[in-house]
Protein backbone atom coordinates (compact mmCIF):
# COMPACT_ATOMS: atom_id res chain seq x y z
CA UNK A 1 0.00 0.00 0.00
CA UNK A 2 2.70 2.09 0.62
CA UNK A 3 5.14 1.53 -2.49
CA UNK A 4 1.37 1.97 -4.30
CA UNK A 5 1.37 5.90 -2.44
CA UNK A 6 4.96 5.83 -3.20
CA UNK A 7 4.27 5.64 -7.09
CA UNK A 8 1.25 7.82 -7.22
CA UNK A 9 3.96 10.30 -5.52
CA UNK A 10 6.27 10.08 -8.02
CA UNK A 11 3.85 10.19 -10.64
CA UNK A 12 2.33 13.07 -10.37
CA UNK A 13 3.17 15.77 -12.91
CA UNK A 14 5.11 18.29 -10.48
CA UNK A 15 6.93 15.42 -8.65
CA UNK A 16 8.25 14.48 -12.25
CA UNK A 17 9.11 17.74 -13.75
CA UNK A 18 11.26 18.51 -10.10
CA UNK A 19 12.73 14.93 -10.55
CA UNK A 20 13.71 15.02 -14.34
CA UNK A 21 15.35 18.78 -14.13
CA UNK A 22 16.90 18.65 -10.42
CA UNK A 23 16.33 15.74 -7.88
CA UNK A 24 17.37 13.03 -10.74
CA UNK A 25 18.81 15.41 -13.18
CA UNK A 26 20.36 12.54 -15.31
CA UNK A 27 23.75 13.84 -15.56
CA UNK A 28 24.33 15.87 -12.42
CA UNK A 29 22.56 13.07 -10.10
CA UNK A 30 21.99 10.36 -11.91
CA UNK A 31 26.09 9.64 -13.85
CA UNK A 32 23.99 9.06 -17.19
CA UNK A 33 25.98 10.10 -20.74
CA UNK A 34 29.28 10.88 -18.95
CA UNK A 35 31.57 10.41 -21.58
CA UNK A 36 30.31 13.13 -24.19
CA UNK A 37 30.20 15.54 -21.76
CA UNK A 38 33.96 15.65 -19.95
CA UNK A 39 35.66 14.36 -23.36
CA UNK A 40 33.65 16.88 -25.87
CA UNK A 41 32.30 19.96 -23.80
CA UNK A 42 34.90 21.97 -22.81
CA UNK A 43 33.47 25.38 -24.00
CA UNK A 44 29.93 26.82 -24.17
CA UNK A 45 29.26 26.64 -28.24
CA UNK A 46 30.22 22.86 -27.62
CA UNK A 47 28.06 22.58 -25.41
CA UNK A 48 24.78 23.94 -27.33
CA UNK A 49 25.89 21.59 -29.40
CA UNK A 50 25.84 18.23 -27.36
CA UNK A 51 22.85 19.70 -26.03
CA UNK A 52 21.32 19.33 -29.21
CA UNK A 53 22.78 15.75 -30.20
CA UNK A 54 21.77 14.39 -27.49
CA UNK A 55 17.84 15.87 -27.07
CA UNK A 56 17.48 15.25 -30.75
CA UNK A 57 18.31 11.64 -30.91
CA UNK A 58 17.50 11.03 -27.12
CA UNK A 59 14.21 12.12 -27.64
CA UNK A 60 13.36 10.61 -30.93
CA UNK A 61 14.33 7.09 -29.90
CA UNK A 62 12.42 7.32 -26.68
CA UNK A 63 9.62 8.48 -28.38
CA UNK A 64 9.69 5.27 -30.89
CA UNK A 65 11.11 2.52 -28.12
CA UNK A 66 7.79 3.18 -26.27
CA UNK A 67 6.20 1.94 -28.63
CA UNK A 68 8.20 -1.74 -28.39
CA UNK A 69 6.27 -3.94 -26.39
CA UNK A 70 6.70 -5.18 -23.11
CA UNK A 71 6.23 -9.02 -23.87
CA UNK A 72 9.06 -9.30 -26.03
CA UNK A 73 12.02 -10.80 -23.63
CA UNK A 74 14.44 -8.62 -22.10
CA UNK A 75 17.57 -9.79 -24.07
CA UNK A 76 15.57 -8.85 -27.79
CA UNK A 77 14.50 -5.44 -26.44
CA UNK A 78 17.42 -4.16 -25.52
CA UNK A 79 18.72 -4.77 -28.99
CA UNK A 80 15.82 -2.89 -30.39
CA UNK A 81 16.47 -0.11 -28.51
CA UNK A 82 19.94 0.44 -29.96
CA UNK A 83 18.76 -0.53 -33.52
CA UNK A 84 16.30 2.50 -33.25
CA UNK A 85 18.76 4.52 -31.81
CA UNK A 86 20.77 3.87 -34.79
CA UNK A 87 18.25 4.38 -37.21
CA UNK A 88 17.17 7.74 -35.69
CA UNK A 89 21.15 8.28 -35.87
CA UNK A 90 20.95 8.30 -39.71
CA UNK A 91 18.37 11.52 -40.43
CA UNK A 92 19.43 13.00 -37.23
CA UNK A 93 22.84 13.08 -37.92
CA UNK A 94 22.00 14.77 -41.64
CA UNK A 95 19.80 17.67 -39.97
CA UNK A 96 22.34 18.31 -38.06
CA UNK A 97 25.13 18.32 -39.80
CA UNK A 98 23.23 20.49 -42.55
CA UNK A 99 22.87 23.06 -39.35
CA UNK A 100 25.89 22.83 -37.25
CA UNK A 101 28.52 21.21 -39.74
CA UNK A 102 31.61 21.87 -38.00
CA UNK A 103 30.78 21.44 -34.49
CA UNK A 104 29.32 18.33 -35.14
CA UNK A 105 32.47 17.27 -36.76
CA UNK A 106 34.50 18.37 -33.91
CA UNK A 107 32.28 15.77 -31.62
CA UNK A 108 34.21 13.07 -33.49
CA UNK A 109 33.28 9.63 -31.92
CA UNK A 110 31.17 10.96 -29.58
CA UNK A 111 28.15 12.15 -31.86
CA UNK A 112 27.37 8.67 -33.18
CA UNK A 113 27.89 7.15 -29.49
CA UNK A 114 24.48 8.88 -28.12
CA UNK A 115 22.76 6.47 -30.05
CA UNK A 116 23.45 3.99 -27.34
CA UNK A 117 23.66 6.37 -24.17
CA UNK A 118 22.55 4.74 -20.77
CA UNK A 119 19.69 7.46 -20.88
CA UNK A 120 18.02 5.68 -23.21
CA UNK A 121 18.43 2.26 -21.98
CA UNK A 122 17.27 3.55 -18.42
CA UNK A 123 14.49 5.25 -19.78
CA UNK A 124 13.14 2.81 -22.47
CA UNK A 125 12.40 0.36 -19.46
CA UNK A 126 11.52 2.64 -17.28
CA UNK A 127 8.66 3.97 -18.87
CA UNK A 128 6.92 0.68 -19.02
CA UNK A 129 6.22 1.92 -14.77
CA UNK A 130 4.41 5.29 -15.59
CA UNK A 131 0.97 5.68 -16.10
CA UNK A 132 0.48 7.00 -19.02
CA UNK A 133 2.31 8.37 -22.60
CA UNK A 134 1.29 11.92 -21.73
CA UNK A 135 3.02 11.49 -18.30
CA UNK A 136 5.73 9.60 -20.45
CA UNK A 137 6.63 12.73 -22.95
CA UNK A 138 6.72 14.99 -19.49
CA UNK A 139 9.17 13.17 -18.02
CA UNK A 140 11.16 12.57 -21.23
CA UNK A 141 11.37 16.06 -22.20
CA UNK A 142 12.06 17.28 -18.86
CA UNK A 143 14.90 15.16 -18.50
CA UNK A 144 16.40 15.95 -22.06
CA UNK A 145 15.75 20.05 -20.61
CA UNK A 146 17.59 19.30 -17.58
CA UNK A 147 20.25 17.64 -18.54
CA UNK A 148 20.54 20.02 -21.27
CA UNK A 149 20.66 22.76 -18.89
CA UNK A 150 23.69 20.71 -16.77
CA UNK A 151 25.50 20.83 -20.06
CA UNK A 152 25.09 24.36 -20.96
CA UNK A 153 26.22 25.31 -17.17
CA UNK A 154 28.64 22.94 -17.24
CA UNK A 155 30.31 24.07 -20.72
CA UNK A 156 29.91 27.62 -19.70
CA UNK A 157 31.86 26.96 -16.35
CA UNK A 158 34.64 24.80 -17.80
CA UNK A 159 35.50 27.27 -20.45
CA UNK A 160 35.58 30.24 -18.27
CA UNK A 161 37.72 28.58 -15.72
CA UNK A 162 39.96 26.00 -17.80
CA UNK A 163 40.53 28.21 -21.23
CA UNK A 164 39.60 32.15 -19.46
CA UNK A 165 37.38 32.54 -22.52
CA UNK A 166 33.40 33.08 -23.54
CA UNK A 167 32.48 31.33 -26.53
CA UNK A 168 36.20 32.07 -27.69
CA UNK A 169 35.99 35.43 -26.79
CA UNK A 170 39.14 36.33 -23.90
CA UNK A 171 37.41 37.66 -20.88
CA UNK A 172 40.67 38.32 -18.90
CA UNK A 173 40.04 36.65 -15.65
CA UNK A 174 43.09 36.38 -13.05
CA UNK A 175 43.80 32.81 -13.04
CA UNK A 176 43.11 29.93 -15.61
CA UNK A 177 43.21 25.98 -14.70
CA UNK A 178 44.16 24.56 -18.21
CA UNK A 179 43.59 21.18 -16.48
CA UNK A 180 39.73 21.95 -17.24
CA UNK A 181 40.35 21.32 -20.37
CA UNK A 182 41.39 18.05 -20.40
CA UNK A 183 39.40 14.89 -19.27
CA UNK A 184 40.60 14.87 -15.59
CA UNK A 185 39.34 18.05 -14.82
CA UNK A 186 36.44 17.51 -16.55
CA UNK A 187 35.72 14.63 -14.13
CA UNK A 188 36.26 17.09 -11.32
CA UNK A 189 34.29 19.96 -12.61
CA UNK A 190 31.29 17.47 -12.93
CA UNK A 191 31.70 15.85 -9.75
CA UNK A 192 31.70 19.72 -8.11
CA UNK A 193 28.55 20.43 -9.45
CA UNK A 194 26.71 17.05 -8.71
CA UNK A 195 27.61 18.00 -5.15
CA UNK A 196 26.82 21.80 -5.17
CA UNK A 197 23.41 20.56 -6.40
CA UNK A 198 23.21 18.01 -3.56
CA UNK A 199 23.64 21.39 -1.71
CA UNK A 200 21.01 23.37 -3.21
CA UNK A 201 18.20 21.05 -3.25
CA UNK A 202 18.65 19.95 1.06
CA UNK A 203 18.83 23.36 1.23
CA UNK A 204 15.83 23.99 -0.81
CA UNK A 205 14.42 20.63 1.58
CA UNK A 206 15.11 22.90 4.67
CA UNK A 207 13.50 26.11 3.76
CA UNK A 208 9.98 24.02 2.82
CA UNK A 209 10.58 22.01 6.38
CA UNK A 210 10.56 25.39 7.95
CA UNK B 1 60.98 -8.63 -33.30
CA UNK B 2 59.47 -5.40 -34.28
CA UNK B 3 55.82 -6.80 -34.27
CA UNK B 4 56.22 -8.02 -30.83
CA UNK B 5 57.63 -4.49 -29.68
CA UNK B 6 54.39 -2.72 -31.85
CA UNK B 7 52.06 -5.23 -30.14
CA UNK B 8 53.25 -4.25 -26.39
CA UNK B 9 53.16 -0.25 -27.45
CA UNK B 10 49.82 -1.04 -28.58
CA UNK B 11 48.38 -2.71 -25.85
CA UNK B 12 50.11 -0.48 -23.04
CA UNK B 13 48.88 2.55 -25.20
CA UNK B 14 45.14 1.07 -25.39
CA UNK B 15 45.40 -0.18 -21.53
CA UNK B 16 47.16 2.35 -19.93
CA UNK B 17 47.63 5.91 -22.34
CA UNK B 18 44.39 5.80 -23.73
CA UNK B 19 42.60 3.95 -20.80
CA UNK B 20 38.19 3.86 -21.89
CA UNK B 21 37.37 5.68 -18.12
CA UNK B 22 40.49 7.83 -17.50
CA UNK B 23 41.46 9.39 -20.81
CA UNK B 24 37.87 8.78 -23.13
CA UNK B 25 36.01 8.52 -20.27
CA UNK B 26 33.87 5.72 -22.53
CA UNK B 27 31.49 3.21 -20.49
CA UNK B 28 31.87 5.76 -16.80
CA UNK B 29 28.11 5.01 -16.52
CA UNK B 30 28.34 1.29 -16.79
CA UNK B 31 31.20 1.89 -14.05
CA UNK B 32 29.25 3.59 -11.96
CA UNK B 33 26.46 0.69 -12.39
CA UNK B 34 29.09 -2.24 -12.07
CA UNK B 35 31.08 -1.12 -8.82
CA UNK B 36 28.52 -0.80 -6.94
CA UNK B 37 27.73 -4.67 -7.40
CA UNK B 38 31.06 -6.13 -6.90
CA UNK B 39 30.42 -9.56 -6.60
CA UNK B 40 30.25 -10.37 -10.62
CA UNK B 41 33.34 -7.79 -11.38
CA UNK B 42 35.76 -10.02 -13.03
CA UNK B 43 33.19 -12.19 -14.83
CA UNK B 44 31.44 -8.34 -16.01
CA UNK B 45 34.88 -7.21 -16.86
CA UNK B 46 35.62 -10.14 -18.49
CA UNK B 47 32.61 -10.01 -20.64
CA UNK B 48 33.27 -6.59 -21.60
CA UNK B 49 36.90 -7.60 -23.29
CA UNK B 50 35.56 -10.39 -24.73
CA UNK B 51 32.87 -8.41 -26.74
CA UNK B 52 35.40 -5.80 -27.48
CA UNK B 53 37.80 -8.57 -28.35
CA UNK B 54 35.13 -10.03 -31.09
CA UNK B 55 33.57 -7.07 -32.28
CA UNK B 56 37.22 -5.59 -32.93
CA UNK B 57 37.81 -8.54 -35.62
CA UNK B 58 34.62 -8.02 -37.16
CA UNK B 59 34.83 -4.30 -37.61
CA UNK B 60 38.27 -4.87 -39.46
CA UNK B 61 36.39 -6.98 -41.62
CA UNK B 62 33.59 -4.49 -42.12
CA UNK B 63 35.57 -1.25 -42.39
CA UNK B 64 37.40 -3.22 -45.14
CA UNK B 65 33.92 -3.38 -47.68
CA UNK B 66 32.95 0.33 -46.50
CA UNK B 67 36.46 2.41 -46.38
CA UNK B 68 35.44 3.62 -49.49
CA UNK B 69 32.25 5.32 -49.18
CA UNK B 70 32.17 9.12 -48.38
CA UNK B 71 29.41 8.34 -46.81
CA UNK B 72 29.91 5.59 -44.71
CA UNK B 73 29.79 7.28 -41.23
CA UNK B 74 25.86 8.03 -41.64
CA UNK B 75 24.94 4.12 -41.93
CA UNK B 76 28.28 2.82 -39.87
CA UNK B 77 26.83 2.87 -36.25
CA UNK B 78 23.82 0.80 -37.63
CA UNK B 79 26.16 -1.64 -38.95
CA UNK B 80 27.73 -1.97 -35.56
CA UNK B 81 24.95 -1.93 -33.81
CA UNK B 82 23.80 -5.19 -35.97
CA UNK B 83 27.28 -6.50 -35.23
CA UNK B 84 26.94 -6.44 -31.87
CA UNK B 85 23.22 -7.33 -31.74
CA UNK B 86 24.62 -10.17 -33.60
CA UNK B 87 27.40 -11.54 -31.39
CA UNK B 88 25.19 -10.58 -28.43
CA UNK B 89 22.78 -13.18 -29.56
CA UNK B 90 25.18 -16.24 -30.50
CA UNK B 91 27.45 -15.44 -27.12
CA UNK B 92 23.75 -15.91 -25.23
CA UNK B 93 22.58 -18.86 -27.73
CA UNK B 94 26.07 -20.95 -27.47
CA UNK B 95 26.54 -20.60 -23.61
CA UNK B 96 22.73 -21.88 -23.30
CA UNK B 97 23.46 -24.43 -25.43
CA UNK B 98 27.22 -25.75 -24.56
CA UNK B 99 27.48 -24.31 -20.74
CA UNK B 100 24.28 -23.86 -19.08
CA UNK B 101 25.55 -22.69 -15.74
CA UNK B 102 27.45 -19.82 -16.93
CA UNK B 103 24.46 -18.84 -19.30
CA UNK B 104 22.51 -19.28 -16.07
CA UNK B 105 25.16 -16.72 -14.17
CA UNK B 106 26.32 -14.43 -16.89
CA UNK B 107 22.57 -13.23 -18.41
CA UNK B 108 22.28 -11.44 -15.91
CA UNK B 109 24.81 -8.77 -16.72
CA UNK B 110 25.93 -9.68 -20.53
CA UNK B 111 23.39 -7.08 -21.68
CA UNK B 112 24.86 -4.42 -19.71
CA UNK B 113 28.44 -5.29 -21.24
CA UNK B 114 27.44 -5.65 -24.66
CA UNK B 115 24.92 -2.92 -25.12
CA UNK B 116 27.73 0.36 -23.33
CA UNK B 117 29.51 3.11 -24.51
CA UNK B 118 32.73 1.38 -23.62
CA UNK B 119 32.08 -1.34 -26.47
CA UNK B 120 30.48 1.03 -28.96
CA UNK B 121 33.09 3.33 -28.51
CA UNK B 122 35.84 1.02 -28.70
CA UNK B 123 34.81 -0.25 -31.90
CA UNK B 124 34.06 3.88 -33.28
CA UNK B 125 37.61 4.20 -32.21
CA UNK B 126 38.97 1.32 -33.64
CA UNK B 127 37.85 1.78 -36.82
CA UNK B 128 39.43 5.66 -36.78
CA UNK B 129 43.14 5.08 -36.12
CA UNK B 130 43.18 1.51 -36.51
CA UNK B 131 45.18 0.41 -39.67
CA UNK B 132 46.09 -3.69 -39.44
CA UNK B 133 44.04 -6.20 -38.73
CA UNK B 134 46.91 -6.97 -35.27
CA UNK B 135 46.20 -3.22 -34.31
CA UNK B 136 42.44 -3.43 -34.23
CA UNK B 137 42.63 -7.27 -32.18
CA UNK B 138 45.36 -5.85 -29.49
CA UNK B 139 43.09 -2.66 -29.25
CA UNK B 140 40.42 -4.58 -28.91
CA UNK B 141 41.74 -6.69 -26.31
CA UNK B 142 43.23 -3.78 -24.49
CA UNK B 143 40.49 -1.39 -23.97
CA UNK B 144 38.61 -4.30 -22.35
CA UNK B 145 41.82 -4.92 -19.86
CA UNK B 146 41.65 -1.22 -19.45
CA UNK B 147 37.95 -1.19 -18.42
CA UNK B 148 38.52 -4.21 -15.73
CA UNK B 149 41.53 -1.92 -14.76
CA UNK B 150 39.52 1.41 -13.66
CA UNK B 151 36.48 -0.92 -12.41
CA UNK B 152 38.80 -2.41 -10.17
CA UNK B 153 40.36 0.59 -8.72
CA UNK B 154 36.78 2.16 -8.53
CA UNK B 155 35.56 -0.66 -6.46
CA UNK B 156 38.00 -0.77 -4.36
CA UNK B 157 37.63 2.89 -2.70
CA UNK B 158 33.73 1.80 -3.29
CA UNK B 159 33.52 1.99 0.36
CA UNK B 160 35.02 4.72 1.17
CA UNK B 161 33.27 7.17 -1.12
CA UNK B 162 30.09 6.13 -0.05
CA UNK B 163 31.29 5.87 3.79
CA UNK B 164 29.48 7.93 6.54
CA UNK B 165 32.47 9.75 6.72
CA UNK B 166 32.07 11.64 3.57
CA UNK B 167 29.92 14.63 3.40
CA UNK B 168 26.42 14.11 2.30
CA UNK B 169 27.18 17.00 -0.50
CA UNK B 170 29.87 14.39 -2.13
CA UNK B 171 29.07 10.98 -0.56
CA UNK B 172 28.46 8.50 -3.34
CA UNK B 173 28.17 10.15 -7.01
CA UNK B 174 30.41 13.13 -7.03
CA UNK B 175 33.76 11.92 -4.52
CA UNK B 176 33.18 9.10 -7.28
CA UNK B 177 33.41 11.77 -10.14
CA UNK B 178 36.32 13.52 -8.11
CA UNK B 179 38.15 10.12 -7.70
CA UNK B 180 37.65 9.50 -11.34
CA UNK B 181 39.23 12.85 -12.00
CA UNK B 182 42.12 12.40 -9.60
CA UNK B 183 42.91 9.08 -11.23
CA UNK B 184 42.35 9.99 -14.68
CA UNK B 185 45.26 12.92 -13.83
CA UNK B 186 47.27 10.38 -12.99
CA UNK B 187 46.81 8.32 -16.23
CA UNK B 188 47.43 11.19 -18.58
CA UNK B 189 50.92 11.97 -16.84
CA UNK B 190 52.09 8.70 -19.20
CA UNK B 191 51.30 10.54 -22.05
CA UNK B 192 54.01 12.94 -20.84
CA UNK B 193 54.83 16.07 -19.12
CA UNK B 194 57.48 18.60 -20.28
CA UNK B 195 57.78 22.08 -17.62
CA UNK B 196 59.90 24.61 -19.31
CA UNK B 197 63.20 25.91 -17.38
Amino acid sequence: MEKETDLVKENSCKTIIFNALLKKNPILAGGMVVAPVVITVDSFPRALTLAAAFSVITFFTLLISSFVPKSIVYTVRIIMYAFIGALVYVPASIMLEYFMPDEINEMGIFFPLLIINSFIISRSEAIFFLESKGKMLLDIIFCIIGYDAAVILYGLIREIIGSGTFCGEIIGIPAVFSVFSEPAGGFLLLGIMAALLRVILLTVKKVRQK
Amino acid sequence: MEVIKNIILTAFTSVIIENTIFSRALGTSTLIIVAKNRKNLFGFGLSVTYITAVVSVLTYFVQKIFRFDDNAYIYIPLVYILILGTVYILTLLCLWRFAVSLFVKIRKYIHVSAFNCAVLGSMLMISKYCETFTDYLVNGIGMGIGFILAVYMIAVIYDRIYSEKAPYAFRGYPLMMICIGILSMAFWGFSGHTLNY
